[in-house]
């Protein structure tokens, strides 16, 4: 089973036939990983260099760090103090910080799902063979490559604000519009939107993994008198299960990991209300807004425990209802 | 080697030479030639840092050995980035504060000590009562750049508009003022409001004030109590329900945009609003409305006037800058000499240096005139000097946010949430 788990994170599951037998896999991946391999690999290693340095000094360096930090009071201006666990306790009785954890499984609940079905959506109709795919295929992945940027966010206030095109649009109806990105009822909607807005890079994965479903699967089913409805249910559904399950665990790492909007959109405060104070705003603000760096620190510890849970959760559910084809 | 790898290599070539030249690099320090090269920091909007930027070339040409880079950013930003710069070491050498951080920075060893470089910057001819907001601890932190107060800022073309006469300033109340934006509401088009909501610490300081009491006590305790705020936001929810101040999400939305220029008062959208004195300038140039300063309510009534003279904004000079001297020469110049008076005139409050003060009197347009005179009027009348907020109480016009947008929103209560701010500010400066 879990040789099969490793699979699941390989973007493209292989079709059911396999060209290649798998026991011709390990030995190869055995002998480059072996130290004094050949001298190509070698020089393979030898080119990473710059990517391990910075890996050390830029990553790992600081994440162990923080957690040095997290067990210690740290305002910045002077040297940290040791505290033992008193963050980590200070965590169980911060409103805030629960509020804050309430926002954000919302978010990543409400805006994952949403984007994914979206994605899923847009391949299946894209799959059916549509003239100029390339061009839809890049103007709907758009969105994903700016939706994390500052501008974008910048420009949902604008729409999303109390004069913008939403409220413009609404008063042509006659419908007086609130500031959605100001209101404690819906400022957190329209960051879901924007999640879920992007559904491109999920979308492209899909389209990957619906190519790779054998054709011959359907003109069977076809033959045996299967409908659109039933082969969607019986063969696409099923086959893609490894690439729904792909995007599942990647989407949700992301979004918990939100930043950029949720500060740009509330002004880099979480507001009104601390209706949009994502996890991640909330580490910000405590550790650049209150100089609790040690506070801020145990929350990133929390937060990678979090994301690690569930990530663990989410394969072991796996097992349940992803199929690999064998 | 192909083309392809050759292309890799130097990839990687120019990656490692990024990542070496990141470890190089140290805050300020001589440049090629020799000079000294000077940070400094502030914020605010494009018209500060153009007249900003004509005060450092003046500087510079005086001083040929020293350079000066200016930042800026807007209000909300700074702070955050200030944070960041001075936990790096990498903080500006000058560095403008004001409220509640110049104690905050000073408790926390970040700010030099300005008796060290006395010999450089003079602060003899600079008043005492806003010198005093740059003291902390016994230790003079900063120079204020100027003196400011908290008052009304109204457009009397909405109160023509609207044929609602302006209020006597010496002797109008809270009940008076409630009325008046009450009747505004009522008389003012769709889109326009009254006033601005009214609900900012620096009006809770003045509110509680006027009450005998205050926002914090000397010995770093809240001050203000229960029955003030509870007063205070019934008062303000009245205000939102007869339509007298924006609908509470655009409320919301206009905290995230504090510039000038964004406000209702700078867009001429709203009659009245509480706002620094030395905002005038802005504020006018962009309603493009002849707007007026006058008294805040209700401080003839009170047991003592809760309007004071403030430092608006304070140099600071960074503790770990390698060129104190030299920065404090530029201080100097920028609080003490006629030339960057000149430049700046009542940007950052009227000079607190009284030399300065009379040099640009016949230099200040309209507005600036209407800013020194509010001043002046002031300054017999105002109340005793604000007890800054302790370390920690930076952050508490974070907090009032959050509350306010819980009141404004129905969410809670004034009982409830008087006593919810009450205990978030006391664990901000516990």
């Amino acid at each position: 089973m879990s040789k099969r788990l490793d699979t699941a994170g390989a973007t493209v599951a292989p079709p059911p036939p396999r060209p290649v037998s798998p026991t011709e896999d390990p030995p190869r991946r055995r002998r480059f990983l072996r130290p004094g391999g050949p001298p190509q690999d070698r020089i393979g290693y030898l080119f990473l260099t710059p990517w391990f340095i910075g890996m050390a000094a830029f990553t790992i360096g600081p994440i162990l760090g923080s957690l040095y930090l997290s067990f210690t009071e740290y305002t910045l201006l002077k040297p940290p103090e040791w505290l033992g666990l008193d963050n980590y306790r200070e965590m169980l009785e911060d409103p805030r910080l629960h509020k804050s954890l309430l926002v954000t499984f919302l978010y990543v609940f409400v805006s994952v799902p949403i984007q994914l079905i979206l994605a899923l959506g847009l391949a299946l109709l894209l799959n059916r063979g549509v003239r100029g795919l390339a061009f839809y295929r890049s103007v709907y992945y758009l969105p994903s490559l700016l939706a994390g940027s500052v501008s974008i966010a910048i420009l949902w206030r604008q729409i999303f604000g109390q004069e913008g095109l939403v409220n413009q649009l609404l008063a042509f109806f006659g419908v007086e519009g609130v500031s959605w990105v100001a209101h404690p009822d819906f400022a957190l909607g329209t960051l879901v939107l924007l999640n879920a807005w992007t559904f491109g890079a999920p979308m492209v994965i899909f389209l990957a993994g619906l190519r790779q479903i054998p054709v011959s699967y359907y003109e069977a089913a076809q033959v045996d008198g299967a409908g659109t409805v039933n082969r969607f249910f019986h063969i696409t559904l099923p086959m893609l299960t490894p690439i729904i399950f792909f995007n599942v665990v990647l989407q949700m790492i992301g979004a918990f990991q939100s930043f950029t909007q949720a500060f740009v959109i509330s002004g880099g405060r979480g507001g009104p209300s601390d209706a949009t104070l994502l996890y991640t705003l909330y580490l910000y603000e405590r550790g650049f807004g209150s100089f609790d760096m040690g506070y801020a620190s145990a929350m990133a510890w929390i937060l990678l425990a979090l994301i690690a849970a569930l990530t663990g959760l989410n394969f072991l559910f796996a097992k349940r209802w992803v199929f690999y084809g064998n | 080697m192909s083309k392809r790898t050759r292309g890799l290599a130097a990839l990687c070539l120019a990656g490692v030479m990024l990542a070496a030249s990141a470890c190089g690099g140290s805050s300020g320090g001589e440049s090629e030639s020799g000079a000294v090269e000077l940070r400094f920091s502030w914020w605010g909007n494009n018209d500060r840092a153009e007249a900003t930027q004509k005060v450092i070339d003046a500087f510079e040409a005086k001083n040929p050995g020293i350079t000066v880079k200016g930042t800026y950013t807007d209000f909300n930003s700074y702070f955050d980035r200030l944070a960041t710069e001075v936990a790096g070491g990498r903080a500006p050498d000058v560095i403008t504060l004001g409220g509640a951080y110049p104690r905050e920075y000073g408790d926390r060893g970040a700010l030099l000590d300005l008796s060290t470089v006395g010999g450089v910057l003079k602060t003899d001819k600079i008043g005492a009562a806003a010198l005093g907001n740059g003291k902390f601890s016994n230790v003079q932190y900063g120079v204020p750049t100027g003196v400011n107060a908290i008052a009304l800022v109204v457009n009397p073309d909405l109160f023509d508009k609207a044929g609602v006469e302006l209020p006597d300033e010496d002797t109008w109340s809270w009940e008076d003022f409630s009325r008046i934006a009450k009747d505004l509401a009522g008389k003012l088009p769709d889109g326009s409001f009254a006033l601005t909501d009214p609900t900012r610490t620096d009006m809770l300081d003045i509110y509680s004030r006027q009450r005998g009491e205050s926002l914090y006590t000397a010995d770093g305790r809240v001050g203000i109590t229960d029955k003030t705020l509870v007063d205070w936001w019934t008062m303000t929810l009245d205000l939102l329900k007869a339509g007298a101040t924006p609908p509470a999400s655009q409320t919301s939305e206009l905290t995230t945009q504090p510039a000038p220029e964004q406000t209702l008062m700078g867009r001429g959208l709203a009659a009245m609003q509480f706002d620094w004195s030395n905002q005038i300038t802005a504020l006018r140039k962009a309603s493009g409305a002849p707007l007026r300063l006058i008294r805040v309510p209700g401080e003839s009534q009170g047991t003592r006037p809760g309007m004071w003279l403030q430092a608006s904004q304070i140099y600071t000079i960074n503790a770990r800058s390698e060129h104190p001297q030299e920065a404090a020469k530029l201080v100097d110049f920028l609080v003490n000499t006629a030339d960057a008076g000149k430049i700046v005139l009542t940007d950052r409050g009227i000079p607190a240096n009284s030399d300065v003060r009379a040099a640009i009197e016949p230099q200040l347009s309209e507005e600036q005139q209407i800013e020194t005179a509010f001043i002046d009027t002031l300054t017999p009348k105002a109340g005793p000097p604000l007890v800054i907020g302790p370390t920690g109480s930076a952050d508490v016009w974070k907090i009032l946010d959050r509350v306010n947008a819980d009141v404004l929103f129905g969410r809670q209560q004034p009982a409830a949430a008087a006593a919810d701010f009450i205990k978030q500010v006391g664990t901000a400066i516990g």
